[in-house]
């Protein structure tokens, strides 16, 4: 099963820091959103396999946005 | 307490291979300034006189002096490249920071003799002060390693007079003296007027035996001719005297050990004084270490010189201060207060070499939904929100009432602004802190990250806690300013731009203003800066961090002027709940 990784508030994707069919860790970094001058890193919420980015770099995105997919 | 200490929770995870292959260009950064701090130290090491000149006299350097006097591994120099009168000699001409000796923690201070033979310089008298403050603030031995010419006499106008100018540490002295401090001094050479003063305020007295202290010297005695000028008879006159003098100067071991017995002990080896001073400092006042350790001392589980890929050189940059944490403190273990409030702010309880401290951190990065809770904007880490300033001001309390002195580790770039935040009240809230941290009467130690802005700097432990933060710590990330330099160059220069622009000007030369003050901003925060103006007290490698902590830990607890019993303390049953 797929859990989606929302972004945390409106910015722009800066950097995607692992690939997908990447296995990640819970609290593991995977993206940066430059928002209010800051880059914000977006952590996977469990272990799991990066198996999706939903978007691409400088893409700006709401604070909704699904920017990833984690399977178990 | 064991239940609540000897096994706490942990912190913090092992960095992952891609996160330590993206840091490499961080690391990159932080090892420049790392060289850049290192050549200012080779630089201030090597003032004045070589080492092999003074040896050559049958002197040992103040550099040396230290080096035999404190117990292998434990110095933690400070105020190396504090220079705030930015002197031609490139130092204020005295060698300090926190060691043991003969096995027990003391702050120890040199005269650097390779300097003008040790001399009152300008600033000398700033870093002096900084220096029994800090002895005050740890309440452990001062031991003074004194070779002082006495004042600078071409800027006397620097050094000598003033409310905190050279006379001030004499008066320190007595108020360590007052407070049960003890402070050792060995002397060594020629020590007249201020030199004599420094000499005997001190406790006890360690004398080489050609040292001498006098309220006035050789070049006092031999120039007294009130004739109102100067001629050639009167010339001859002052050689005379002064040759006599030079031969049997004032105040040597035969008048203030043999009459006055000013000298307790007189030594026939430049070595032998700070073998007596090790010697005595085995019998100082000095709890053992297990009667405050709450547990055994455990290194963390993870590499200390890792935090340097963890806080990024690139200020825009989040981290995870708890990977920090987990890097500094025994067994990367914690007890963290009220995780679930406040996320602005990491407080928690944490052990350094089995002791225990409060920590406190800035956290980085999104907030989470819905914080600050009366703001329709997002919480960024690094700016301060009411719930975190409320937590902050509760869990110092609590360890001013426990005794447990506090780490803190700051990364801020204010407290947020608005009317919003006026709403809020975090005016008040910011000062409410700024009273729970005076009334602790607690030492603490703070580590300037990354950022430290505006009054956040202030309220976060900053070194203007005068009665509380024992040292401030830099690394090679440290970056100190009311306000980032370009939101300072709007501020001063918008109704500027206005103007011009509305008269028809060009905006041009406003422009290069801006970008002037932008470029001074820059240059007037960086790590080296800080530790020369004193914004800091050293500025340190991120792999020295522990080795800082476990001295302070170590120092806070040797002699504590208060104590609160393990079984009676607070904040862990109300962490805990």
């Amino acid at each position: 099963m797929a859990t989606e990784v929302y972004a945390p508030m409106q910015g722009k994707v800066v950097e995607l820091l692992v690939a997908a069919g990447d296995a990640v860790e819970e609290d593991e970094p995977i993206m940066s959103i430059e928002a209010l001058k800051m880059k914000i890193t977006v952590v996977a919420p469990q272990d799991g396999t990066l198996s999706e980015f939903c978007v691409k770099v400088g893409q700006e995105v709401e604070g909704d946005t699904v920017l990833a997919l984690i399977e178990d | 307490m064991k239940q609540y200490f000897q096994q706490m929770p942990q912190i913090g995870r092992p960095l992952k291979d891609r996160e330590i292959a993206r840091s490499e260009q961080s690391v990159g950064a932080i090892r420049e300034v790392e060289a850049r701090v290192a050549a200012h130290v080779e630089r201030v090491k090597h003032s004045g006189l070589s080492t092999e000149q003074i040896n050559e006299r049958g002197q040992m350097t103040g550099w040396q002096r230290i080096d035999y006097l404190v117990d292998e591994g434990t110095w933690c120099p400070l105020h190396t490249l504090y220079d705030p009168g930015q002197n031609e000699e490139g130092t204020t001409g005295v060698i300090d920071g926190i060691g043991k000796v003969g096995g027990r923690w003391a702050v120890v201070i040199a005269s650097d003799n390779k300097v003008l033979a040790g001399a009152w310089i300008k600033g000398q008298a700033e870093n002096i002060l900084r220096v029994t403050d800090l002895a005050k603030r740890l309440h452990v031995p001062l031991i003074w390693i004194l070779n002082c010419s006495g004042v600078k006499l071409t800027e006397q106008h620097e050094v000598y007079p003033n409310r905190r100018g050279h006379g001030t540490p004499f008066f320190r002295h007595a108020e360590l003296n007052q407070l049960g401090v003890p402070i050792l001094v060995g002397i060594y050479g020629t020590n007249p007027a201020g030199g004599g003063y420094h000499g005997i305020s001190p406790t006890v007295l360690f004398a080489h035996k050609d040292c001498n202290i006098a309220v006035g010297g050789a070049g006092i005695v031999g120039g007294m001719s009130p004739k109102g000028g100067f001629d050639v008879e009167g010339a001859k006159q002052i050689i005379e005297a002064q040759q006599e003098l030079r031969a049997k100067p004032p105040g040597t071991v035969e008048v203030h050990h043999g009459s006055t017995g000013f000298f307790k002990h007189v030594y026939e080896t430049e070595e032998g004084v700070l073998d007596g001073i090790r010697e005595y400092m085995r019998h100082m006042p000095a709890f053992d270490p297990g009667f405050f350790r709450v547990a055994e001392p455990k290194e963390p589980l993870y590499p200390v010189a890792e935090i340097a890929r963890i806080v990024p050189a690139d200020q825009g940059k989040d981290y995870s201060v708890e990977q920090v944490i987990a890097r500094l403190v025994d067994g990367s273990e914690h007890m963290e207060f009220r995780p679930g409030y406040g996320p602005d702010m990491y407080t928690g309880l944490v052990k350094v070499d089995g002791f225990l401290l409060g920590c406190i951190a800035n956290r980085q990065g999104f907030l989470g939904a819905g914080y600050p809770e009366y703001a329709d904007y997002p919480g960024i880490g690094g700016k301060l929100y009411r719930q975190g300033l409320i937590k902050m001001s509760e869990f110092v309390t609590l360890c001013a009432r426990d005794r447990i002195p506090l780490l803190w580790l700051q990364d801020t770039s204010g407290i947020d602004v608005g009317d919003d935040a006026e709403r809020a009240e975090l005016l008040g809230l910011g000062q409410a802190l700024i009273y729970s941290i005076q009334q602790t009467a607690l030492p603490m130690m703070l580590v300037v990250l990354r950022k430290g802005t505006a009054a956040a700097h202030y309220v976060l432990g900053g070194p203007t806690a005068n009665d509380n933060n024992a040292f401030s710590l830099g690394v090679p990330t440290t970056e100190i300013q009311v306000m980032h330099g370009e939101t300072a160059a709007v501020a001063a220069f918008a109704r500027r731009l206005a103007k011009e622009h509305k008269a028809g000007h060009d905006l041009g030369p406003v422009v290069d203003k801006m970008n002037e003050l932008v470029e001074q901003y820059r240059a007037h925060s960086t790590p080296d800066y800080s530790a020369l103006r004193g914004f800091v007290d050293e500025v340190v490698r991120f792999d020295d961090l522990r080795r800082y902590a476990v001295a302070f830990a170590g120092a806070v607890h040797q002699n504590p002027t208060s104590i609160c019993p393990h079984h009676q303390m607070l904040t862990p049953r109300v962490i805990r709940g």
